[in-house]
């Protein structure tokens, strides 16, 4: 260990006591980021003690990241060092939880599918339903704007965040928003932090705004043997008065993965449609037999998804590419955001991908909202680097023209010293630049993974 | 007067008619809806994001403050050109750039009317979701800067939740576009940062919006109430009863008798509150739902419910509404408006306390209030020409955002802070909050140029040498 790391150690273990400071490769392996081992995991039990270790770490000028359930560590360029890890998951703690007034906060290492179990039993959600629920911590989803299928209707993060408390990398705590919709007292600072992967603080406590239950909930899933068929069905569904939760697309490889989950039989190369709806039994049952008809007649197979079956058939269509790849180092997932209407065109340039390098491409795409996510695994035959770096940055420019971004939400580190994990940061790259060392002059948050190298 | 050197430079960027230097035009633009007024030095109208960054580089250049302007409604004094300079007049950048329904975005220029937007998407079956009140006369770029929100932000959401990129003039007069039609652009989310920042990050001379179908059905009920806690109960009920109404709108007595003296709505004079209710989406069960609604308000002491059998009644019943704040000034010759924001549930406690504000200061105080939203607008009202109803009515204006802090509350939900509220900004931010906020600040805007003297408070270190 290096020498002023044994300084840190003994101060830090000093604020959250010695049990709480881990140190050695046996117990820190596990928190590699992208193959890099950090010297010390520290794990404070209050936002005081977080605000403490980021003010000494800051002090000693010790390069720091925060970790909830490890779920996006892959979003990122590989750091090019990580001394502490400060992980959260003590904070876990609800802070306030308000049913009349459909508002909780909690601290940011709670779990968003423990939180779902606490509001529940209130008849109440947080419509975000980003995979991996069950580990991921409300910081990261936060942090690191995760999102799911549910986007569809509900938005993201930004949309129902109403305040947070944040811990500066000097170690200053402050508090942004509030537990009110609508609150315009200075600047919206909560933007400053979503979706900024921990690159200009620690998020210790948030705030959301929160939905009654509904009542009913069912899905549909169309089965259709062309790709035209699908993109067809998904235009038609966008242009009616039909207010489904969510609708993805899954392409052949992903039907195929999906199939047993769900207990049915793809045919050889059909794509799919999956629909879910809430709402009140009426507006339910309306949309599920519109649905069913609009797939009918669009050419599809209809498998339906009633009551009691779809939480489970979500849950296996949100967590399908996780599933099918979190072991397995070599994975490839890639995020394009593009316009709705070119969804489409994008999901089948992302196939195409799959096909010229050799690698087995699974897409889901949720279709309303622009977001497609492509899993690339190996295949049989070694694939040369130099062709799937060209592949990849051959995706980017296609979704670039189609003015929009593609992100590598997990790579192996060696590939993403090729490809930037986020692509040419925008023109407003410089005001960034200039936020982060404004709050973090000595770069010590999350270094060297964000847009542009921030 | 302006210097002469920078409204030769003025015209020569945007033509001599476009540049206002004489005394009675500049005293047309120094006040807005709220209460101050500071005269500028020149006031100059644009046509194009090109003239925009010109204009700014000349302030830049001479070291003056600029100031955008669109429909001039603000309510706390955000358009008001606090320490002079220029005011740039967006009012001419009002074109429909574009109307994109298969990605479900729409482009504008600040300049045009939130209502206009409206209007020209309803034909094509889409709409956008914020609806301020004022949307006849408030520009879409004035909803940008200040996070506008209206009666539909307990259902939609505000402004910020709409608007997914924006092409800025930063103070310096560089010219930047953020985000687009595409979803979580990578990076800091410098789009949403931007909404809100009320004219003090720069000015945004495009925007790009998402819209949305048109509801397939809507229902609109009135319920009339002999108490306001009955009327707040009601709104309780509905949201435990799982239902979102898209609207829960409510006003008082005072604003009942005042809107029915200039509007003719029907609303009955001796009523204490009446709830504006609006359910929409697929119409399948919006009767079921305005029958649960109806019956969930008559059980909570409502007198009587009327739901709007057609659109004309429907727009009998908005006519209310939206016509409350012109209708009260019937009633006195100036009004402040509160914009405090609660847990919708501590809406009544919160309202008698308004009155006994109302009483200890004498000022009579009648209400409008987002009850869906916990947004509330006491107008107090007075005569501008009294100094001393002037003095009583900014304490009791404070007094009020102090109730509203004390419940969980803010000090501002849709108005903005502007000139108005910078005092109060204290209530709710410690000093560490209000410092990372002046370094936002600072990294947008190093001089200080871009609507200066605007959000934030005296400094703690400042007040302690005084």
């Amino acid at each position: 260990m290096h020498a002023d790391l044994g300084i840190l150690r003994g101060q830090l273990e000093a604020i959250v006591g010695g049990a709480q400071v881990a140190a050695g490769i046996d117990q820190t392996a596990l928190f590699a980021v992208d193959g890099v081992i950090p010297e010390l995991v520290v794990r404070p039990g209050t936002q005081e003690e977080v605000a403490q270790v980021v003010a000494t770490c800051y002090a000693a000028g010790a390069a720091m990241l925060p970790w909830g359930g490890g779920t996006a560590m892959g979003l990122g360029n590989p750091p090019p060092r990580v001394e502490v890890m400060i992980h959260l998951d003590r904070l876990d703690r609800i802070v306030e939880w308000d049913p009349a007034n459909l508002c909780v906060t909690a601290e940011a290492g709670l779990r968003l599918g423990a939180l779902q179990e606490i509001l529940a039993r209130d008849k109440a959600i947080l419509p975000l339903d980003p995979p991996a629920s069950h580990r991921l911590t409300l910081g990261g989803l936060v942090a690191a704007n995760q999102s799911g299928p549910g986007r569809l209707l509900y938005g993201t993060v930004r949309d129902w965040l109403l305040g947070m408390r944040v811990v500066l990398p000097d170690g200053e705590r402050i508090h942004c928003g509030g537990r009110v919709i609508k609150n315009v007292s200075g600047y919206d600072m909560n933007k400053l932090f979503i979706r900024s992967l921990g690159t200009l603080g620690i998020v210790t406590e948030v705030t959301f705004k929160l939905l009654p239950m509904p009542t009913v909930r069912a899905g549909v899933m169309g089965l259709f043997p062309e790709l035209t068929q699908a993109w067809t069905a998904v235009k038609q569904a966008l242009e009616s008065f039909l207010l489904p939760e969510a609708l993805d697309f899954l392409n052949p490889a992903a039907v195929t993965l999906l199939a047993p989950a769900l207990g049915f039989q793809a045919t050889a190369g059909s794509c799919g449609l999956a629909v879910a709806l809430a709402g009140s039994p009426e507006t339910v049952e309306r949309q599920v037999h519109d649905f069913t008809a609009l797939f009918r007649d669009g050419g599809g197979t209809v498998i339906p998804l009633p009551t009691e079956r779809t939480s489970q058939a979500w849950e296996a269509i949100r967590n399908l590419l996780e599933r099918a790849s979190a072991s397995n180092p070599a994975r490839i997932l890639c995020k394009i955001a593009v316009p709705i209407g070119r969804t489409g065109d994008l999901v089948a340039a992302a196939g195409r991908v799959g096909q010229n390098c050799g690698l087995q491409a699974t897409v889901v795409a949720h279709a309303g909202s622009g977001v497609i996510w492509a899993l690339y695994l190996p295949g049989s035959e070694v694939v040369p680097e130099e062709r799937v770096v060209q592949a990849l940055e051959g995706l980017r420019g296609k979704a670039v023209v189609a003015e929009g971004t593609l992100v590598l939400q997990n790579a192996p580190p060696a590939l993403k010293r090729r490809v930037d994990a986020w692509g040419a940061p925008g023109d407003g790259f410089d005001v960034m630049r200039r936020l982060k060392l404004e709050f973090d002059p000595r770069g010590l948050c999350n270094p060297g993974r964000f847009v542009g190298g921030i | 007067m302006a210097n002469k050197a920078l409204v030769l430079e003025l015209r020569q960027i945007v033509g001599r008619a476009n540049v206002l230097d004489n005394m009675v035009n500049l005293q047309l633009y120094q006040y807005d809806a709220y209460l101050e007024e500071h005269r500028p030095d020149a006031v100059v109208f644009v046509h194009s994001t090109e003239e925009v960054a010109q204009v700014v580089q000349a302030c830049n250049r001479h070291g003056l403050p600029f100031v955008p302007r669109g429909g001039g409604t603000n309510l706390s004094g955000g358009t008001i050109p606090f320490e002079g300079g220029v005011v740039i007049e967006m009012i001419h950048m009002n074109q429909l750039l574009e109307v994109d329904c298969s990605n479900l975005r729409a482009r504008v220029q600040p300049g045009l009317f939130n209502l206009e937007l409206g209007n020209a998407l309803a034909p094509l079956g889409y709409q956008f979701l914020p609806d301020p009140a004022s949307q006849k006369a408030a520009t879409l770029g004035g909803n940008v800067a200040e996070n506008s929100g209206g009666p539909h932000c307990f259902k939609y959401g505000v402004t910020t939740n709409h608007v997914l990129g924006l092409t800025v003039v930063l103070p310096d007069g560089q010219v930047v576009k953020l985000g687009g039609k595409a979803a979580d652009p990578p990076g800091y989310d410098l789009t949403g940062l931007f909404v809100g920042s009320e004219g003090t990050f720069g000015i945004c001379t495009e925007v790009v919006v998402k819209i949305v179908r048109l509801a397939e059905g809507v229902k609109t009920l009135l319920a009339i109430y002999d108490s306001i806690e009955a009327g707040s109960e009601s709104v309780s009920a509905i949201v435990a009863a799982g239902m979102v109404p898209a609207t829960l709108e409510m006003m008082d007595q005072l604003v009942i008798q005042a809107v029915e003296a200039s509007l003719h709505c029907g609303l009955p004079l001796d009523c204490a509150t009446v709830l504006l209710i609006e359910v929409d989406g697929l119409k399948d069960d919006l009767e079921l739902q305005a029958k649960a609604i109806e019956d969930l308000c008559m059980a909570h002491g409502a007198r009587e419910v009327r739901v709007a059998k057609d659109d004309a009644e429907r727009a009998l019943l908005w006519a209310g509404r939206r016509g409350a704040f012109g209708a009260v000034a019937r009633l006195a010759p100036s009004f402040l408006v509160c914009d405090g924001t609660v847990p919708r549930t501590t809406l009544p406690q919160v309202l008698r306390k308004v009155a006994e504000v109302g009483r200890k200061y004498d000022l009579r105080i009648p209400n409008v209030f987002h009850a869906g939203d916990g947004n509330l607008h006491p107008l107090i009202l007075f005569d501008w020409r009294d100094a001393d109803q002037k003095a009583r009515v900014l304490k009791a204006g404070m007094e009020i955002l102090e109730l509203c802090v004390a419940v969980g509350g803010t000090i501002s939900g849709e108005h903005g802070v502007g000139l108005e509220k910078m005092e109060a900004m204290r209530l709710v931010l410690s000093e560490a909050d209000l410092r990372s906020q002046r370094r936002v600040k600072q990294v947008f805007d190093p001089r200080n140029l871009a609507n200066p003297g605007k959000i934030f408070p005296v400094p703690e270190e400042v007040l302690c040498a005084r």
